[in-house]
């Protein structure tokens, strides 16, 4: 008790040198509280951004994408093994050859054709959820639904027409032609927090019910606006009518169709019996995630996995440009802003005892000795980096109160990375013809306005104020070394 | 003259304070011992600096100094009153000879039994009288003890004690700055007491008094010395502290000029 009066006590009497010290050390630590918060909610708001990309639960997703070769992509760099493997996954539908048809004839054909991922059989589900690591594994099958009507028109059609050129919906050229195309995925609504769609996506009405009608229909909220469908109307696909019953989110990133089936519903109407291409992972733990990855690869054959930690580079914008400058120059500024105060916090105390020579002096001739004289030095400073650790907590504190106050937003876009080579993969050599592989399930591109909010955590703080602490403790071991080695005759002689 | 009388009860074998650190204390005499002399100098040179530039300020001084002796240093400035009192005082060692304090050599002993020997065997009183300018005039006397064992009861009991003694009762919580300079020597005179120290060494004690608070203050050293069995040794140049000291020893260009007793 007596050394705590003592020191505080020459704290007190040297106000402006301790103020100066600790308001160093407050302006390192204030720095550390704040960039950290703002760096915990620049991946916070990444994370918010992410979420819709993984899925809730999901950890991984298995696709068997249409593998392109060499530079230019495209068909022409398919192997013969993939260009049939792209016919048979092009729909077993009656297609359209209007050269059968009289000019004049109106016509009306539903049909189902697969997307850019092609299918595989539904097994794989259950091999995939037999992996160490595996927790769950529920399967997907993504189609388009086709729908092309109108007149056949007079005009010579030999030559076929790819996809590549033309309109994914609306008039077929001059012609008074439509084709429509919308994407359906069928999802295992057996596992709802790893499907496709889950229920925290549902905006308005229900989700899929395990004992309800198989022609029930959640339409996402953005092909109900545009196609002004709502809960309790029925759509048609392929053919058949279903009714929705949901409207589903797709927020930006998301893996958005424009409506969702009961997988084996799809399966039957669409004539994919056994197929899915895709499946939705949750692993045991994070940690695993990569050696399930690894697993899920060796074992199936042209599997792409794709990982939370793939997905997050798709993230790019302001976003993602504050988080990569919160990274690196906030460290930075973080550790600079340290150092300094930690200099300049030792050289405020050497000079502080430089002033104390002969009082140092005085308690070595009554006897103190030198580990008596160093714990008075050093306590006085640890008292410093206390209160310095505080004021700069609270600073800190205040600063990121102030930028959730201040209402910060930043943009994160999206980027599909998936080739578009496979939207025109069908085209030459006759396969599938059409603009058949529109209208697939696709990421959501755009960008989306983020708000950061910020909150320092009590460990954050904490730590941050040991890191004033330590500072100084190091201050003081500055100043303690130079009042260890003072001679206690010379100090003596030391005239102040 | 101050009225005040110590109220330290003086004990014939008393030792210096056990004040117990954790480590050994410095091994003294008993005070019963008067064999064994508070000091003995043999030989003893201080050369500041080195080579050419090297400055004697003490040469070949030999003095042995009584227990309960009471002596006055005194010589012209830059005689080495100072330097003597310095390895009197352990704060400093000999360039040559030997310093022996109640039979041990300092010159054989480590820091941390110099810095024993300083707080237990001897008490200091200064001419600036050095009191701490943030503590008050009680922890200015706990100061030599605060780094003991001591429990703070105790140690603040004895402070007060202390200050009781020296007349400054009522001045126990007053900083040194709300104090005279005859107040603050006699907060440094029971500074050096609370330990009870075998001796007291003091430097120009008078030096920054007026006459009258001088010759209070010197009466208050020799009466405590007397009655706590103390060895009092003065540095000064005055001619009232040389009259009363029974020994004065000279000291002129470092070398010992004499040593006389009344």
């Amino acid at each position: 008790m007596f050394h705590l009066s003592y020191m505080l006590a020459e704290l007190r009497r040297r106000r402006g040198r301790t103020i100066l010290t600790a308001l160093g050390l407050a302006v390192g630590v204030a720095l550390v509280v704040t960039v950290n918060a703002v760096s915990s909610g620049l991946d916070d708001a990444q994370q918010q951004v992410l979420a819709p990309l993984t899925g809730v639960g999901t950890d991984m997703t298995v696709t068997r994408p249409l593998a392109i070769g060499d530079d230019d992509g495209g068909v022409e760099d398919l192997t013969e093994a993939e260009r049939q493997r792209l016919r048979e996954q092009a729909g077993p539908g009656p297609g359209l050859n209007l050269r059968d048809l009289e000019p004049g004839t109106e016509f009306s054909t539903d049909t189902f054709s697969a997307t850019r991922e092609l299918t595989f059989d539904a097994s794989q589900t259950a091999d995939i959820a037999a992996i160490d690591g595996v927790e769950a594994a529920a399967g997907s099958l993504t189609l388009s639904a086709n729908h092309v009507s109108g007149t056949v028109p007079e005009i010579d059609i030999t030559q076929g027409g790819g996809p590549g050129g033309a309109p994914p919906q609306g008039a077929f050229g001059d012609s008074d032609i439509t084709f429509e195309s919308r994407s359906v995925t069928g999802v295992d609504q057996t596992l709802p927090d790893i499907a496709a769609v889950t229920p925290s996506q549902i905006t308005d009405g229900d989700y899929f019910s395990a004992t309800g009608s198989p022609r029930q229909a959640i339409v996402s909220t953005a092909y109900a606006g545009t196609e002004d469908v709502a809960v309790g109307d029925t759509i048609s696909l392929g053919g058949t009518e279903f009714r929705v019953i949901g409207i589903a989110s797709s927020p930006i990133g998301g893996t958005a169709s424009d409506v969702y089936v009961k997988l084996a519903t799809l399966q039957s109407v669409a004539d994919f019996a056994g197929q899915i291409n895709a499946v939705r992972v949750r692993a045991t733990s994070g940690d695993v995630v990569p050696a399930v990855a690894s697993s899920i690869s060796a074992g199936f054959d042209g599997a792409q996995v794709t990982t939370a930690a793939d997905l997050a580079e798709r993230v790019g914008g302001s976003l993602e440009d504050t988080r990569e400058l919160s990274s690196t120059l906030g460290t930075v500024l973080v550790i600079v802003g340290l150092v300094a105060a930690v200099l300049i916090a030792s050289l405020l105390t050497l000079a502080s005892v430089s002033k104390r020579v002969r009082e140092l002096g005085t308690l070595k001739a009554l006897g103190w000795s030198r580990g008596a004289v160093v714990r008075q030095i050093s306590g006085e400073s640890l008292i410093q980096g206390l209160l310095g650790g505080i004021a700069g907590a609270v600073v800190g504190v205040l600063a990121s109160l102030a930028i959730n106050a201040s209402g910060w937003t930043l943009e994160a876009s999206v980027a599909d990375t998936t080739t578009a080579a496979a939207q025109s993969a069908a085209a030459p050599g006759g396969a599938p013809g059409g603009p058949f592989g529109l209208g697939q399930a696709a990421v959501t591109t755009g960008s989306e306005i983020v708000e950061i909010s910020t909150t320092p955590s009590l460990s954050l703080i904490l730590l941050a104020i040991g890191l004033a602490v330590l500072g100084g403790l190091i201050a003081g071991a500055a100043g303690s070394l130079r009042a260890a080695r003072l001679r206690p005759a010379a100090a003596l002689r030391t005239v102040e | 003259m101050s009225t005040h009388r110590p109220v330290i009860t003086p004990k014939e074998d008393h030792g210096p304070m056990q004040t117990g650190t954790g480590s050994a204390p410095v091994p003294v005499p008993a005070t019963g011992d008067l064999s064994v002399p508070t000091y003995d100098l043999t030989g003893v040179s201080k050369v500041y600096g080195s080579g050419a530039t090297g400055v004697e300020a003490l040469s070949d001084i030999d003095l042995r100094v009584e227990q309960r002796d009471f002596l006055a240093i005194v010589g012209a400035s830059g005689s080495g009153k100072t330097t003597l009192l310095q390895l009197l005082g352990a704060l400093d060692r000999p360039s040559a000879g030997t310093v022996r304090c109640n039979g041990r050599d300092i010159q054989s002993m480590g820091e941390g039994e110099l810095s024993r020997l300083r707080r237990d065997v001897i008490g200091f009183v200064f001419q600036q009288f050095n009191l701490i300018p943030t503590l008050t005039a009680r922890q200015n006397v706990e100061l030599v003890a605060a780094s003991t064992e001591m429990p703070a009861a105790a140690r603040a009991a004895r402070a007060a004690e202390l200050l009781d003694s020296v007349g400054l009762a009522a001045r126990e919580g007053h900083l040194p700055s709300q104090l005279s300079g005859g107040e603050q020597q006699r907060v440094a005179i029971a500074r050096a007491l609370m330990n009870r120290p075998r001796v007291i060494l003091a430097d120009e004690p008078t030096g920054n008094l007026d006459s009258a608070t001088g010759a209070e203050i010197l009466a208050l050293l020799q009466r405590v010395a007397a009655d706590n069995h103390q060895t009092l040794v003065l540095i000064t140049h005055e001619q009232a502290v040389t009259e009363a000291a029974p020994r004065v020893v000279t000291l002129r260009d470092g070398r010992l000029a004499s040593d006389t007793r009344a």
